[in-house]
């Protein structure tokens, strides 16, 4: 299915024009409708993902956005009984296509959790086992990736001493550390951050948004996040959801300054419910 | 101090009382076995019993084949339970989870579980040792299989249950397949439970008496030969026990104290497992 | 604000700062209409009393800012908030420094005591400062009732001030030419001329910083460009 994606048109949502010149827009999701069951969790999104750049989506619990971001990589089919209709392309190609295979869409869009996940075996295995998975590499060059890895996801001065060591015995900050780590080993194109700050005290939290500001040169990402000031923060562009819908997209800086949408408004100035 | 707080303390103080009243007496027989145990089992106790056959009564002997059979049946049928149960316990908590035949297969499961251990032995009876005509050691090995299968499937099931979903979803995450993502982590996850497991169900079968009774009966022999009756420890201390003779009663005593020795023993790994899951 | 945050202390806050910013500016209205009082009249006293009311003001002023501060630190507003907030901060500045240009005139005042000059001299200032007032007045009011309309009436009025303060500068040059002995008091004036229609101005800043705190954004049109008074022409030679 080869849709006109390549026509950078931004949604029908309430904005000003944005000036998407010197963009490319790496996932398009077009008329998009999410069903858990029969309930309708996501309404008609449609939303341009810009390369090298970072889009967070905010709203309040239950409007979707976790939901919208499982769908990018496909988390969804690991459940029974949730489905997704509509157009979702990287790159042109079509993600949601039944024949697309789950696991390489899954190399190309690493995801980061809410809560640390590092697998139960030792830091250096927690990141040789995703390169594994993907290229035959000798020890010497193995060791260089993870390496290269740890550097990227600035831990490496922290666990140099230690690759043996269970990736459990990290603290929570390090331990998140590991698992961006672990999701750029893969070397995937797109890094979804399912709100990754959410259980980390706040220097461990400058650590990963610091992170997230060197990793953008060279990756598309997505965050979700409750934090509206980490939205303002890391974010080039940011997406407000509310019951299913996507109510306004826009620059950061124009949707933390003077938003278009009244209820966009009252979500970030905190006059919701 | 009001009356309606007075009631209340009192109350209190009398569902106190009985309940360690109710501790004391279970903890009291508790102590009183293990005490008669300990005081006859000791006595009877020499490196003969580890070395020598059973005797004829009044000759005097050890319990090494009973002991070497209790070993090879046990061994078997953790050998022959356990992949089994495993196998089932992964399907239920990883593939099936919200399937049909995991709610049906549970539900068997659990009858199994509770069933009598002397019905076990008799099914095993019908459909092993009655066609082929003998005792056997492999009736009896299987006939503990048997026991040892509900137990696994339902620890694999649900130290798989306890892995967050989150991890699967990390697993995945970096393109992991289902089968990669259950071996290389969500079982490494469940190590410690899953071991634990199998160590409750070796505990269990090795206190069996009834299935053995009808599977590998017993030999006053050393016998290696898994198609031939096959002494073990349980089933002797049945025999003795109930014999007229002093020597054989006191060996059963002795064979009493090393199955409590060793189930105490795998108690102690299972827990110390159990613990170090909760402390990574 | 039809509706109301979730901290109700934030609307609180809000309302405190934007009251404290009303307060300002009555303030600054009335020291601007004793300055002018004072000038008309020739009241020491009163001018006295202005400059004496410059300290209250500057006060305000301080108390506005750091609340304002305070504000931003404890709630991290969002839009509309933090506009609101960074609003309060601007307007309280522009007041502090119409505070400030009222002071100047009351100065000049007490400077001047005791001489006669022909009133006919004064009439183009009173005017022009009653034209400020006004402007003044409706702006502040604009910001207490977020009047986009209105503020934009205040905008676009500030270039018949600019107009008006070129020509009583000629006509204060046509009345020292006149008669040499005008000077001194001509040149106050001038001053006290130049004095209302930087009040203008900064009534005029007021008026964007309104527009900018309703839309989100500044105000598209080029903002009238006043200065090309002759007093301005003299003092860049």
């Amino acid at each position: 299915m080869n849709l006109a994606t390549a026509t950078t048109t931004v949604p029908a949502v309430a904005h000003a024009p944005i000036d998407t010149a010197g963009l490319t827009e790496r996932i398009s999701i077009r008329g998009l409708n999410f069903y858990y069951g029969d309930h309708r969790a996501l309404k008609d999104i449609t939303l341009p993902l810009y390369a090298s750049q970072v889009t967070a989506f905010i709203g309040p619990s239950g409007c979707g956005k976790s939901t919208l971001l499982r769908i990018l990589n496909r988390m969804y089919d690991l459940y029974p009984n949730q489905r997704a209709e509509g157009h979702v392309t990287l790159d042109g190609e079509d993600i949601l296509s039944p024949k697309q295979d789950v696991n390489l869409l899954r190399a190309r869009i690493g995801m980061v959790f809410q809560k640390p996940t590092p697998f139960p075996m030792s830091i250096y295995e927690n990141i040789a086992f995703g390169i594994r998975l993907y290229e035959k590499l000798s020890r010497h060059e193995l060791d260089e990736r993870v390496e290269s890895a740890l550097r990227r996801a600035a831990l490496w001065d922290e666990v140099k001493d230690k690759l043996g060591a269970n990736g459990l015995s990290l603290s929570g900050g390090q331990q998140q550390r590991l698992c961006i780590a672990r999701t750029v080993a893969v070397r995937p194109e797109v890094i979804l951050f399912d709100e990754p700050c959410s259980a980390l005290d706040p220097i461990s939290t400058a650590k990963i948004e610091e992170l997230i500001d060197a990793l953008k040169a060279e990756y598309t990402i997505v965050i979700v996040t409750h934090n509206m000031q980490q939205a303002a923060r890391v974010s080039d562009f940011t997406a407000f959801m509310y019951l299913g819908e996507l109510i306004e997209f826009d620059t950061t800086s124009k949707m933390f300054t003077a938003p278009g949408d009244r209820r966009t408004q009252d979500y970030i100035t905190g006059r919701f419910g | 101090m009001n009356k309606l707080y007075a009631a209340r303390r009192r109350k209190n103080s009398v569902t106190m009382a009985l309940s360690l009243a109710a501790t004391l007496l279970g903890l009291g027989w508790l102590v009183l076995i293990l005490g008669v145990l300990l005081y006859e089992g000791f006595s009877g106790l020499s490196l003969r019993v580890f070395t020598e056959m059973t005797p004829p009564p009044g000759a005097a002997g050890g319990l090494l084949n009973a002991i070497m059979g209790s070993l090879v049946l046990t061994g078997l049928a953790v050998l022959i339970g356990t992949p089994i149960g495993i196998l089932a316990g992964t399907y239920m908590a990883e593939y099936g989870r919200h399937d049909r035949l995991t709610s049906v297969v549970r539900f068997v499961n659990d009858i199994l579980l509770s069933a009598p251990s002397i019905v076990i032995g008799l099914f095993i009876y019908e459909v092993m040792v009655y066609p082929m005509g003998h005792f056997s050691g492999w009736a009896g090995a299987v006939a503990l299989a048997v026991i040892v299968v509900p137990v696994v499937v339902r620890t694999t099931e649900d130290m798989l249950t306890l892995v967050p979903d989150s991890l699967r979803e990390a697993a995945a995450s970096i393109g992991l397949p289902r089968s990669l993502m259950i071996t290389r982590i969500a079982y490494r996850a469940a190590k410690a439970g899953m071991v634990t497991g199998v160590l409750l169900a070796v505990a269990r079968i090795s206190g069996e008496t009834a299935p053995l009774l009808f599977t590998a009966l017993n030999n006053q022999f050393w016998n290696s030969n898994l198609n031939a009756p096959m002494s073990s420890l349980p089933v002797v201390i049945f025999q003795f026990a109930l014999s007229p003779y002093k020597d054989w009663q006191a060996l059963a005593w002795t064979g009493a104290l090393i199955i409590t020795f060793a189930v105490l023993a795998l108690s102690i790994v299972a827990r110390t497992l159990t613990a170090s899951r909760k402390q990574p | 604000m039809s509706n109301e945050h979730t901290s109700k202390a934030f609307d609180t806050d809000l309302q405190d700062l934007t009251s404290k910013v009303s307060e300002m500016g009555g303030l600054a209205e009335r020291v601007i209409a004793d300055a002018i009082q004072a000038l008309t009249r020739r009241d020491a006293d009163l001018a006295k009393r202005v400059v004496q009311t410059d300290p209250a003001i500057d006060a305000l002023q301080q108390d506005i800012e750091e609340k304002a501060i305070l504000t931003i630190a404890r709630r991290q507003p969002m839009a509309v908030d933090l506009r609101e907030i960074v609003a309060a901060l601007r307007v309280s500045n522009d007041l502090e420094r119409i505070g400030d240009l009222a002071k100047n005139i009351g100065k000049r005042v007490s400077a001047l005591e005791g001489d006669f000059y022909p009133n006919k001299l004064l009439r183009g200032v009173e005017h022009m400062a009653s034209l400020v007032l006004g402007q003044l007045k409706q702006v502040l009011d604009a910001y207490a009732g977020r009047d986009l309309d209105s503020a934009l009436a205040v905008w676009k009025g500030d270039e018949e001030i600019d107009a008006m303060c070129t020509s009583l500068f000629r006509e204060l040059l046509t009345y020292m030419m006149e008669d040499p002995r005008n000077i001194t008091f001509c040149i106050h004036l001038m001053f006290c001329a130049k004095n209302i229609e930087r009040m203008g101005d900064h009534a005029t800043n007021i008026a964007e910083t309104v527009h900018y705190m309703i839309e989100g954004r500044p105000i598209a049109d080029q903002r009238p460009k006043g200065d090309t008074t002759a007093f301005a022409k003299a003092a860049m030679t």
